[in-house]
């Protein structure tokens, strides 16, 4: 193999684990915040893609500014979600409220899954969008997914800096830390709470926004994708979006090498075995808190 | 109080009396009620992955029934019956086919079995049907296993799927253009069928297969197969796969410029062109027909897309249905009996003209419909081959200019 073939597939493992990132960094804020697992969070990046979907084709949005009108929809629908289906559930101790929040969330993901696929008069979706790609010696950068990677970065920046900078963000910091705590200061936690996982919501259909410009996507591909992302989040740290973002690039190396070397029936193998060595070498992921 | 006791006890009695007879009555042999339809089952994958491929057929069935049934119906016995379809969705899913196929076979008393999509569900439904021993006309269904079980109740309208492209090669190997193919295949049984079947075909006129690699179903970086590839620069880059995989490897072949002389995904129809815009253009795949094509009732089957506001590019399967219809109506006609042996005796002998050529079953049940391959051509699919007689094939856009040199 040339050592320009080499850096192709790194750079292509390194902008697939960008992808990732997005969409894991909501999952890992609802998980670490709130102790809710969210089974349906690879369905709200299915909604969010068929969203941008229709935007592109009915309201003729660029397909790079969809995300522009998903994000704050899908706040207001995590908002929703978390007040009608988990904020009544969450008065059972934390154990209890963990397990109850994987069932309504898989009992949701089943129905989402179900109601799109009868609802969408195809199965398959994607936004046919592209752009020439820009080309370094032998290497090629594919300029869509260097814009998307862009685009992440800036969201994930603004993310960052609202958690770090604003009352909301410290507040959801401080549950992070210490629930019990942060409600005798005064954190209105059931605000705090909804305003959390709708960030979490949101995040994963702007991840959505940008997959249906680079694959087609399938009322299916919910479960198989939240999988996928827990299997990041944990890599990465529970609540750490530095931790996401490092876990979903390692993932995406792993797997572009393991496809080169070994043969693409061994990647998603390979994902497994690295999640169980850091787990072995540093129980709490990379960037998560003992 | 004594006497309204047993006036209502008496009551009780008599009425239970009564209704004894009436079952003892009811249970014994009446004569048979003669049949006024023909009810022909099946089901559909409305609903589910599959859907994409089959979703809107159940409008196909029945206006085919309409047309029918306005034309007098179908011979039985002597007169001319109307046909009928029962139908419920199978949500692609296996379990849900067992299911329906053997309340169509039980309760619903069906004359005969339509199957449903894909060889995976049509596994499953021609096994009920021959437990209960009733004719089923397996339909977009293809491989070779489903043959190899020695059933005796069960045709099929498609030629195996391994021979899926063989149009396509002798098209290649006519041109003597193309000297070179990579494969990758998606790990699902039907795509493995068709790209074994290529890979053999290949070699047998002369190409070189420079690459081959099967990939998970949900694979999405296809980053290193690409990478490969291009270093082996072959002519034809064959994606045997369904939809969603193609799309996903077009998308990440033109971002990585790998630049084939041509393309060939072996699905390339329902929302393909959508998914891809611009960049569908040239893609060769295969399909059972295009309008044009002038064999068996063609103006029926024009007929049969108008009236149910289907449009065979969109939703290529739609001809292969037509072929069943074909062998259902052909069947019946000849044996001119709903009994079940005698109608499957008259399937397993068929030789009928359908919209695709000379339809006809091996001794397995195996039928004679196979594709024909078409390019994507300004946003329509255009035959290019074979150039026979009724067939209007057009020209072989080759080779696919670069994606940089592309429009």
């Amino acid at each position: 193999m040339s050592f320009t073939v080499f850096i192709q597939i790194l750079i292509g493992g390194l902008l697939q684990g960008g992808i990732y990132a997005l969409a894991a960094f909501g999952l890992s804020i609802s998980f670490g915040v709130l102790n809710v697992l969210n089974v349906a969070h690879g369905e709200f990046l299915m909604l969010g893609a068929i969203t941008s979907y229709g935007l592109f084709k009915f309201l003729g949005f660029h397909p790079l500014l969809t995300v522009l009108g998903v994000f704050p929809l899908f706040l207001l629908v995590g908002f929703l979600f978390e007040r009608l289906l988990l904020r009544p559930i969450r008065a059972n101790s934390p154990h209890e409220f963990l397990i109850a929040s994987i069932l309504v969330t898989l009992g949701a993901s089943l129905m989402i899954e179900d109601v799109t696929f009868f609802l969408l008069e195809q199965s398959f979706i994607s936004i046919p969008f592209s752009l020439p790609s820009l080309k370094l010696g032998g290497v090629v950068l594919p300029s869509i997914r260097l814009i998307i990677l862009g685009a992440i970065v800036c969201l994930t920046l603004l993310v960052h800096l609202y958690l770090r900078r604003s009352f909301t963000g410290k507040a959801i910091r401080a549950m992070t830390q210490d629930k019990e705590g942060a409600m005798v200061v005064g954190v209105p936690v059931p605000r705090v709470a909804m305003i959390t996982f709708g960030i979490g919501t949101a995040l994963a259909a702007a991840a959505g926004a940008f997959y249906v410009i680079l694959f087609a996507v399938t009322p299916s591909i919910g479960i198989p994708l939240t999988v996928r992302y827990l299997s990041i989040v944990i890599l990465g740290g529970l609540g750490s979006l530095v931790g996401s973002l490092i876990g979903g690039i390692l993932l995406g190396l792993t797997e572009a090498l393991t496809n080169f070397y070994l043969g693409s029936h061994w990647a998603p193998a390979s994902a497994f075995f690295l999640l169980v060595l850091i787990l072995v070498l540093r129980p709490q992921g990379l960037f998560g808190y003992k | 109080m004594l006497k309204r006791k047993f006036s209502v006890h008496r009551s009780v009695s008599i009425g239970m009396g009564m209704l004894l007879v009436v079952l003892l009555l009811g249970s014994s042999e009446s004569p048979a009620l003669a049949k006024d339809a023909v009810l022909i089952g099946g089901t559909i994958s409305e609903t589910g992955a599959f859907n994409t491929d089959v979703g809107p057929f159940r409008k196909l069935m029945e206006a085919w029934a309409e047309m029918i049934n306005e034309r007098g119906g179908l011979p039985v016995e002597g007169k001319k019956l109307p046909v009928k379809f029962i139908l419920y969705d199978d949500k692609s899913d296996r379990d849900t086919v067992l299911k329906f196929y053997e309340k169509l076979a039980t309760e619903d008393n069906v004359d005969l079995l339509l199957g449903p999509y894909s060889s995976f569900l049509t596994l499953a439904a021609s096994a009920v049907a021959e437990k209960h021993q009733i004719p089923f006309v397996a339909v977009e269904a293809n491989s070779p296993k489903i043959y190899e079980r020695g059933y005796k109740w069960i045709v099929g309208v498609l030629a195996p799927a391994t021979i899926w492209s063989d149009h396509y090669f002798n098209l290649i190997q006519a041109e003597g253009k193309a000297k070179s193919i990579a494969f990758i295949s998606e790990d699902i049984v039907h795509a493995r069928e068709v790209y074994e079947g290529a890979i053999k075909k290949a070699g047998e006129i002369g190409l070189q297969v420079v690459f081959k690699e099967v990939a998970p179903s949900k694979t999405v970086d296809f980053s290193s197969p690409i990478a490969k590839m291009k270093e082996l620069d072959p002519d034809i880059v064959y994606i045997s796969s369904f939809h969603p995989f193609a799309v996903a490897f077009m998308k990440q072949a033109k971002e990585l410029d790998l630049n084939p002389r041509e393309f060939h995904a072996i699905h390339h129809g329902a929302g393909f062109i959508n998914a891809l815009g611009r960049d569908a253009e040239y893609i060769v795949g295969e399909s059972y027909w295009v309008p044009g094509i002038q064999k068996g009732d063609a103006k029926f089957f024009e007929e049969l897309l108008k009236r149910s506001g289907i449009d065979a590019g969109e939703w290529p399967w739609a001809a292969i249905r037509m072929g069943a219809f074909d062998a259902v109506k052909a069947g019946i006609e000849k044996s001119g009996t709903l009994e079940p042996a005698k109608l499957m005796e008259a399937l397993k002998t068929l030789s009928t003209e359908t919209i695709t050529g000379t339809l006809r079953f091996d001794e397995k049940g195996v039928g004679t419909m196979n594709t024909i391959p078409t390019q994507i051509q300004n946003g329509k699919y255009v035959l290019i081959w074979p150039k026979a007689e009724g067939m209007p094939a057009g020209e072989h856009w080759y080779p696919t200019p670069t994606w940089s040199e592309r429009k």
